[in-house]
């Protein structure tokens, strides 16, 4: 077990600055490969571009692919940075503080790359601006009414919101780095840290703000991935048209989100030899919170099933014994036993205290929450109404080809983001260890 | 507004310590300029008598204006065509909502970060002239005004309260702690 009773603040930040020193070749090997790896979905996206949408494996009756799954999943990893920095804020969580600044982090970098697919999916891109509302001649506007438009709005606020909530709560941790640096470091990081020198002239201010942002972000995380669900749940497709989607995949998007945050934690507290900051409690804690999304996602699943059968509607019942047992039976079971039941073993405290099963069972819920999407998306159009119109989807190499490219490209983000940015919130730490929970976080 | 021409500041790792400080110096002739701390401490900030930030008044009109943007925007860009969609109304109240709340939440947020730039006078770098780099770390930096001939005297008064002191030697800056 770690050994937190020396950390001071001194400690915090000089464990935290340790991580700023110029990188090893592996890291800059990796960060090569990665950088590889999103050039080879850039090139196939402009293959797209230059041949058409029909590359991808999307047509009728299913027109929503990967593209759309990778969307839904990306936003879904972002809530948890939100729930992290916004909500356990509020609830005044003392665990969330030394991974919020790396969550947050993570929620940017996500809906970036959310916010890619639309653009990839709609192939003739440039016209994206039809979405815009803008003064135009013919005094054409966007409709909406519409789910599609809903979800514009919804995630350029989520993504410009999260971002100012990120920079904002990193400026006094910029202003520390700015202290310690020298050279063209040092001018870099004054104009980054807004000159900032923690008066408590500033500090008044900068309390209530923060707590505006956590209370605003707070709705916010919830109405996101509500929107997102309305894509579907506002389609009259079976599978599809359920009231329960919006809060289904909210619960969906926190499981997700913690999972990563588990995934990209526990090589960064390896790695960075966090492990005095980013305790096993802090790790045991999330592993706990998984246990009660994963529940709540599995009772989402079970009462789908359940109203598919009540409700009698031969469409609906036809519909899930098909998911479950028919073409997409295998990803349906991936999804079902990834998600809900590999996340009960962390009732057992021995599996939740071992770094390699939390490091597994992240991956695993990862890949669970990647085929519900899959499932749900892909499903739904697949098997609706018209037997006669019942088809099959699979990726083309192109899509996934984007898809390796936009996963490159977030890890590539975030690798590149905690080499050079503090990726444990200096201040934060520094706060809680005045208030006594330095040593467990509780 | 401070007249003085030299400051001193007496940094200190505990917030304890920093409050008592900040009772004696009230009590002392010198006057306090302001001072600084590597984090938001509730019990220096509760001693230095603040009055309530004005910040949430940025973010209250900034959401009003977002959840009137919200449903204006719709609205007016509806009633350019009368063409009814899935059965919705031209004005659709409830779809427009959605855009309503996510533009208050919105505004709200770029009326708080306003509000944050413009209440603690951020950016500036003016006043890293008196500053010191310790005070991002561990330390409490209290910053008071002074005489030039009372320099020594102040200085005394910082290390027998325990403090490390540092003196600025640079023109007088222009704000001061209320």
């Amino acid at each position: 077990m770690e050994n937190t009773a020396n950390l001071t603040p001194a400690r915090i930040d000089s464990i935290v600055l340790r991580t700023l020193t110029p990188a090893t070749r592996t890291y800059w090997y990796t960060v090569a490969l990665l950088a590889l790896g999103a050039f080879i979905g850039l090139c196939c996206w402009i293959y797209q571009i230059l041949v058409g949408i029909g590359v991808g494996g999307q047509n009728n009756p299913v027109a929503w692919g990967t593209y759309l799954i990778n969307f839904v999943f990306w936003v879904g990893i972002a809530h948890s940075g939100t729930l992290i920095s916004a909500i356990l804020f509020l609830f005044r969580a003392g665990w969330r503080n030394p991974i919020a600044r790396a969550s947050e982090t993570m929620t940017v970098f996500a809906v970036m790359t959310a916010g890619l697919f639309p653009l990839i999916h709609l192939g003739r891109v440039w016209l994206v601006y039809y979405m815009i509302p803008y003064p135009n001649q013919r005094n054409l506007w966007p409709n909406f009414t519409s789910p599609l438009m809903f979800d514009i709005v919804a995630i350029s606020t989520y993504l410009t919101v999260s971002a100012l909530f990120w920079y904002t709560g990193m400026i006094p941790d910029l202003a520390t780095i700015r202290d310690r640096a020298v050279g063209t470091r040092k001018k870099i990081y004054t104009i980054l840290s807004l000159g900032w020198t923690g008066q408590f002239e500033q500090w008044r201010h900068y309390v209530r703000g923060y707590l505006f942002f956590a209370a605003l972000a707070t709705p916010l995380v919830i109405s996101v991935h509500s929107v997102v669900s309305w894509d579907f749940g506002l389609g009259v497709v079976p599978g599809w048209h359920s009231t329960i989607f919006a809060p289904y995949f909210v619960a969906g998007a926190i499981h997700s989100g913690l999972a990563m945050v588990l995934t990209l934690m526990i090589p960064m507290r390896k790695i960075f030899h966090y492990e005095e900051i980013i305790t096993m409690k802090v790790l045991e804690s999330v592993a706990k919170t998984i246990i009660l999304t994963g529940m709540i996602v599995g009772y989402a699943y079970l009462v789908e099933i359940f109203i598919a059968w009540y409700s009698w509607n031969p469409v609906e019942r036809e519909m899930f014994w098909w998911r479950i047992f028919g073409d997409y039976g295998v990803e349906y079971w991936i999804m079902t036993i990834c998600n809900v039941f590999v996340p009960i073993l962390f009732f057992f405290r021995k599996i939740r205290t071992s770094i390699k099963a939390l490091f597994t069972i992240s991956i695993l819920v990862n890949v669970g929450m990647w085929y519900e999407r899959f499932v749900i998306i892909v499903g739904g159009p697949a098997h609706d109404f018209l037997p006669h119109a019942w088809g099959l989807y699979a990726p083309s190499m192109i899509e996934m080809g984007i898809m390796l490219g936009t996963f490159c490209m977030f890890f590539m983000l975030f690798l590149l983001f905690v080499k050079h940015m503090p990726s444990i919130s200096m201040t934060e730490m520094k706060e809680s260890l005045a208030h006594g929970g330095g040593d467990d976080h509780e | 507004m401070t007249t003085s021409s030299s400051y001193v500041m007496g940094l200190f790792k505990d917030e304890n310590a920093v409050v008592s400080v900040l009772k004696a110096l009230k009590k002392s002739p010198w006057k306090l300029h302001r001072v600084h701390g590597p984090y938001p401490s509730e019990k220096i900030l509760h001693a230095l008598k603040f009055k309530k930030s004005k910040v949430g008044y940025f973010t209250l009109i900034g959401g009003i204006t977002g959840l009137l943007t919200g449903y204006a925007l719709p609205i007016f860009t509806s009633v350019q065509w009368n063409l009814i969609v899935s059965g919705k109304p031209i004005v659709a109240p409830i779809p427009f909502f959605v855009v309503g709340y996510e533009l208050t939440i919105l505004f709200g947020v770029l009326g708080t970060v306003l509000g944050l730039l413009l209440t603690a006078r951020i950016p500036e770098f003016k006043s890293l002239k008196l500053y010191d780099e310790r005070c991002s770390g561990e330390h409490f930096g209290i910053i008071a005004a002074c005489d030039s001939d009372g320099v020594s005297d102040l200085m005394a008064f910082f290390e027998q309260q325990g403090g490390e002191v540092r003196r600025f030697e640079e023109p007088a800056p222009e704000q001061s702690t209320p």
